[in-house]
């Protein structure tokens, strides 16, 4: 018996990994470098968006979601509603690791794109096939 | 031989993700249950009855990176203290710019207007963010983030020069910067400094007492939760994250007229 839920889980698995292979390809064999950079953020992003669907919860049934990690009415908290919480709650591991993550990247892409700036100034060109040809 | 060898690497990636695709049915696709790691975590983030295991932080994601996984966070931040002095080595030479003679620099009035706006509600949003971070999503990172956005808006609409004679300058968001990566460090050993002549024992990133150390920062102050080091964290490293990106932002946006003069300069 195939659910619903699993087989469209199954679409959104099976999309992010061809986008992975489709990032790599990017990376690998485009030689312009903006392109290089815009599939390593493509991966970046695909990759974070993995370790979020690892995290996550199923929901119950329709009508029982599960909550994000965040405890809403702290103040007034019982045992019960703890238990509840942690009954309910998705996995708030990958999202710490993926928020660092995202700022990290940014900073990296920042960085590899004014690597690019550079070189543009000073070789007039982004082909790495004639950077590659270029001395001194 | 090239043809041969991307030949390789493409058939050795199909049989990779075959395998991951196995897997991928029983171990990625989201379940019912969460493991037992992230049930502690969450059982742990804010629970008055296990007051020596707990961060006293009703956020779990903020709980894991500033308490539970707060070294990974510290390299996290070295990683991005590397990324930014890169940059500031690559544009290094580049410093003298002109100002141009012309009258009017950047877009029409009503751009200006509207950002002139906007701007101030994009800092007083990233600073609700960054300082809320142990309450709400959010954190140091993401206000930090979002607050560089209102130097990059200043930039395009009103010009780069625009934002140095407001005194926002490379040596100023250095100091910030500078500034927030100090203040990390110390929050990291604060509980060992305060617990060192009381002749406790305390750890590196400690925030609230451990079984084994009686000694942490106060979750409430004045009725106010702050949880302990989670707030000093997300307010350092906010101003980290936004000099830093405006650092950048600075450097990348240096007009190509005074890159050429430099050039020339270099020539002659």
């Amino acid at each position: 018996m195939i659910s619903l839920s699993t087989y469209l889980l199954t679409i959104i698995v099976t999309s992010m990994i061809m986008n992975l292979a489709l990032a790599l390809y990017g990376i690998f064999f485009k030689p312009h470098l903006t392109k290089k950079i815009i599939a390593l953020t493509i991966l970046g992003d695909t990759a974070n968006t993995f370790a979020i669907i690892v995290g996550y919860r199923r929901w119950i049934s329709p009508h029982s979601p599960s909550r994000p990690p965040v405890l809403v009415d702290y103040a007034n908290i019982n045992q019960e509603d703890l238990v509840n919480f942690v009954n309910t709650a998705v996995d708030p591991l990958p999202q710490a690791l993926v928020l660092t993550a995202i700022v990290i990247g940014l900073a990296v892409t920042l960085f590899l794109v004014f690597l690019a700036l550079q070189i543009y100034r000073l070789y007039g060109t982004l082909d790495v096939r004639e950077i590659k040809r270029l001395r001194g | 031989m090239r043809h041969i060898l991307g030949l390789i690497i493409v058939l050795l990636f199909i049989i990779g993700f075959s395998l991951v695709l196995i897997v991928a049915g029983n171990y990625i696709l989201p379940s019912h249950e969460i493991g037992m790691l992230a049930k502690y975590y969450l059982y742990l983030a804010y629970n008055p009855w296990q007051r020596n295991f707990t961060v006293m932080s009703p956020e779990a994601v903020t709980s894991i990176v500033w308490d539970f996984r707060g070294l990974d966070t510290v390299f996290e931040t070295a990683v991005f203290y590397l990324a930014i002095i890169g940059s500031i080595a690559l544009g290094r030479g580049i410093v003298k710019y002109i100002k141009p003679e012309e009258e009017e620099l950047g877009l029409s009035l009503i751009v200006k207007t509207v950002t002139r706006i906007s701007a101030v509600m994009i800092i007083a949003v990233a600073a609700s963010i960054a300082l809320h971070g142990h309450l709400t999503p959010g954190g140091g990172f993401q206000g930090g983030a979002t607050a560089a956005v209102a130097p990059l808006l200043i930039i395009v609409i009103f010009s780069h020069y625009y934002l140095l004679e407001k005194g926002v300058t490379k040596d100023l968001m250095l100091f910030l910067r500078s500034l927030g990566l100090t203040g990390i460090a110390i929050v990291a050993i604060i509980v060992y400094l305060i617990a060192l002549p009381q002749g406790i024992h305390a750890y590196v990133l400690q925030n609230q007492p451990k079984p084994d150390s009686s000694i942490g920062l106060p979750a409430y102050i004045n009725g106010q939760l702050i949880s302990g080091t989670l707030w000093f964290f997300n307010l350092f490293e906010f101003f980290a994250v936004m000099a830093g990106f405006t650092i950048v932002f600075l450097l990348i946006t240096i007009p190509e007229r005074a890159f050429r003069k430099e050039e020339e300069g270099e020539k002659q």
